[in-house]
């Protein structure tokens, strides 16, 4: 079965905590999703992430009995929900909290439905929503998501493959876009901002990998964005 | 209480730890990598050049890039203009990445990028 088949089906067996308010689909499958016709094309890991604001967490853990008949909670790790067909990606929960340092990590302990909640989703709002396999799914603005990316430390294939899934955010981006990610970068404390900074240097380098943009062409516009962050910089090694 | 989780957020402040350590020394030599990768991500193309062909830039005005001198044995790498590169006769092309290539070499001449480039796609 075709990778956006698999996606496609898993928001469809997601739907109803999907379709639950302020829920967001977050993580590497959103450029997949923003893609034409849903292409998905991009080759990331094979799960969905579906963000939860912690404030909402009570309404996500009532819907979750009607995932049951095609997911069910990993036995490890319960905020990751297994599917009983291989035609469905694993399920994964993760938890947003808007006053949370975007630097930091804490667990929302729940029996049923813990949570990771990651600082760097603190910089994410609510963007478009669309409708998916018959589900209305809520994704989050660009910028944030691209911020996101670039403030998180980024290693090894994983990390790279993360970098170009920026990129991929990038490409399909505006003005507006670009406006709110230097917006939000310029929020920033100023080790984190050299983080995105970094992260960026290290995009404009990488090679082109099979399944993923080609960073290449896309260079100077790396450089470009480069000097609009550095603009008004005073801390600058 | 997931100790999977538990783990994660373990894993993720050690690396936010290490991140700020990164951080406070980015004026001394560990934060010679990032000069270096940002004055490449300035870069439309790299050569290697031989050192004559290199204090030939140094004398027509090319400046020479501060990270160079950070690394041992030092580099001397300079921004230079496209024409300017196809004359010298050692000029070699060389992909701009953090690779074997630039790395060794002594003495690499950056063409730059056009400075008007916006974000967005023309």
């Amino acid at each position: 079965m075709a990778f956006r088949d698999r996606l496609l089906a898993t928001i469809r067996a997601a739907g109803p905590v999907l379709e639950s308010a302020d829920v967001l689909v977050v993580g590497s499958e959103v450029p997949n999703l923003l893609e034409p016709g849903l292409a998905s094309t991009l080759i990331v890991s094979q799960d969905l992430d579906i963000g939860v604001p912690i404030s909402r967490h009570a309404a996500v853990k009532a819907r979750l009995p009607a995932l049951r008949p095609l997911l069910a909670p990993s036995a490890d790790e319960p905020s990751v929900w297994l599917p009983h067909s291989p035609d469905l990606l694993e399920v994964n929960f993760v938890g947003i909290d808007p006053a949370q340092d975007p630097a930091d990590a804490y667990v929302l302990d729940d029996d049923q439905l813990p949570l990771l909640v990651f600082g760097a989703l603190s910089l994410l709002a609510p963007g478009a929503d669309i409708e998916v396999a018959g589900t209305r799914i809520l994704l989050p603005r660009p910028a944030g998501l691209i911020l996101e990316k670039l403030v998180t430390d980024r290693t090894g294939e994983k990390g790279d493959r993360d970098l170009l899934v920026a990129l991929g955010l990038l490409m399909t981006s505006a003005g507006q876009d670009y406006d709110e990610l230097e917006a939000a970068y310029r929020r920033l404390r100023p080790e984190l901002r050299h983080t995105v900074r970094s992260n960026l240097t290290l995009l404009s380098l990488l090679d082109a990998r099979e399944g993923m943009p080609d960073p290449r062409p896309w260079r100077p516009n790396v450089a470009a964005l480069l000097r609009r962050l550095e603009a008004g910089e005073r801390d600058q090694p | 209480m997931s100790s999977a989780l538990e783990r994660r957020v373990r894993t993720l402040r050690a690396r936010s730890a290490v991140r700020a350590w990164d951080y406070r020394q980015r004026r001394h030599a560990r934060g010679a990598w990032f000069r270096l990768r940002r004055v490449l991500a300035d870069a439309k193309a790299a050569f290697v050049l031989a050192p004559e062909d290199a204090r030939q830039l140094l004398e027509v005005g090319c400046r020479a890039e501060p990270v160079g001198r950070e690394f041992d044995p030092p580099k001397l790498i300079l921004f230079a203009p496209a024409e300017r590169v196809a004359r010298l006769a050692s000029a070699r092309k060389v992909p701009v990445r953090l690779d074997r290539d630039v790395l060794s070499a002594g003495y690499l001449a950056l063409i730059p990028f056009d400075p008007t480039t916006t974000l967005a796609r023309a």
